[in-house]
């Protein structure tokens, strides 16, 4: 029973959060639903193109390959490499998740995976561009550029902060994810 | 639909259409693979989804605009950046709101504040993040974006 609440924890939430709006005023809870529908709808409509990437990308690109770019030895050129990837992406940093698991199987350094990871949610080129548009150039910089510098720290920092039996944990984990 | 959903179809149709032509069995075990981790995803993601549907309800832009107005002070950033923290938007909403909130007379810095952690700090993120690697790592992501966000709110309270 413990264990089912710990696993779906954001599914009973989900009802809790729903059984109260229903009670204080049921067009909130209408509401509500209408909402999540259209974000699982929108969720479902930008996933499959990325799963068929990532499985095309499981299957064609080689281990060695991605170990020499962005592995143990890849240095400054697999963190650009980690860069380009997570900038010149789109949707949502939920679908970067599965791709970052990928990754790590396939031998990338975990360092180059969480900056991938860091990256592509908050620099993400389609989502910059638009992001000039709307609060300006001036505005978006900074705060791309702040970001991109405490990203870049963060990414040296995390082989001294995990050790290597965690790293082979998160390995393990991506195997048993990307099957 | 935005332009990057039409792209990113686009980049998986043809790259689909290449790998057939060359080689239909390893295609087809990477189609196998692509509906395997999806389908492993998709009873996380569904009531994450759901979840954030029902918190988007009861934090609306109106909602924020109330808390992040003119003269909220330090009171306006540690919500802004909490609200931030637990709730997940598109870009696409999240920056015409930021403007909208800088035209109501929210601070720069406060509205940055928010932004930034919007986009990169996350119950939502946290819990996915565990889930794929562990806690620490969870923790580590999000709280580096944090520490990212309040440097963001010093740099742009000096710039502006």
């Amino acid at each position: 029973m413990k264990n089912f609440m710990k696993k779906n924890k954001f599914l009973i939430l989900s009802l809790i959060l729903l059984l109260i709006l229903t009670i204080v005023d049921i067009r909130l809870s209408y509401q509500a639903l209408n909402n999540s529908w259209k974000q699982i709808l929108s969720m479902l409509m930008i996933v499959p193109p990325i799963f068929v990437l990532i499985g095309l990308f499981d299957v064609w690109i080689p281990r060695e390959t991605i170990i020499k770019l962005m592995g143990e030895g890849s240095k400054t050129r697999g963190m650009i490499l980690a860069f380009i990837l997570g900038a010149f992406s789109a949707g949502p940093t939920l679908v970067a998740l599965p791709l970052a698991m990928l990754m790590l199987k396939k031998g990338a350094k975990y360092s180059n995976v969480i900056f991938f990871l860091m990256v592509w949610s908050s620099l993400k080129l389609p989502i910059v561009f638009y992001q000039i548009t709307t609060i300006g150039l001036k505005f978006s910089m900074i705060i791309n550029i702040t970001m991109l510098i405490v990203f870049i720290i963060s990414a040296l920092f995390v082989d001294k902060l995990f050790s290597q039996e965690e790293k082979n944990q998160f390995v393990e984990k991506a195997n048993e994810y990307t099957k | 639909m935005s332009l990057e959903v039409y792209i990113i179809y686009g980049l998986a149709i043809v790259l689909l259409t290449i790998s057939f032509i060359k080689d239909k069995h390893k295609t087809k075990k990477g189609l196998m693979k692509a509906i395997k981790s999806f389908s492993k995803l998709m009873p996380i993601l569904i009531p994450l989804f759901l979840f954030v549907g029902i918190l988007l309800t009861l934090i609306t832009p109106a909602f924020i605009s109330t808390i992040l107005g003119e003269e909220s002070g330090f009171l306006g950033y540690v919500i802004g950046m909490s609200v931030g923290s637990i709730t997940f938007m598109s870009p696409f909403v999240a920056y015409p709101l930021g403007l909208e909130l800088l035209e109501n007379g929210a601070a720069y810095p406060q509205v940055a504040g928010f932004l930034v952690t919007l986009m990169s700090v996350g119950l939502v993120y946290f819990s996915m993040e565990t889930k794929f690697f562990n806690k620490k790592a969870a923790i580590y992501r999000n709280l580096i974006s944090l520490i990212g966000a309040i440097i963001v709110v010093g740099v742009v309270w000096v710039a502006f």
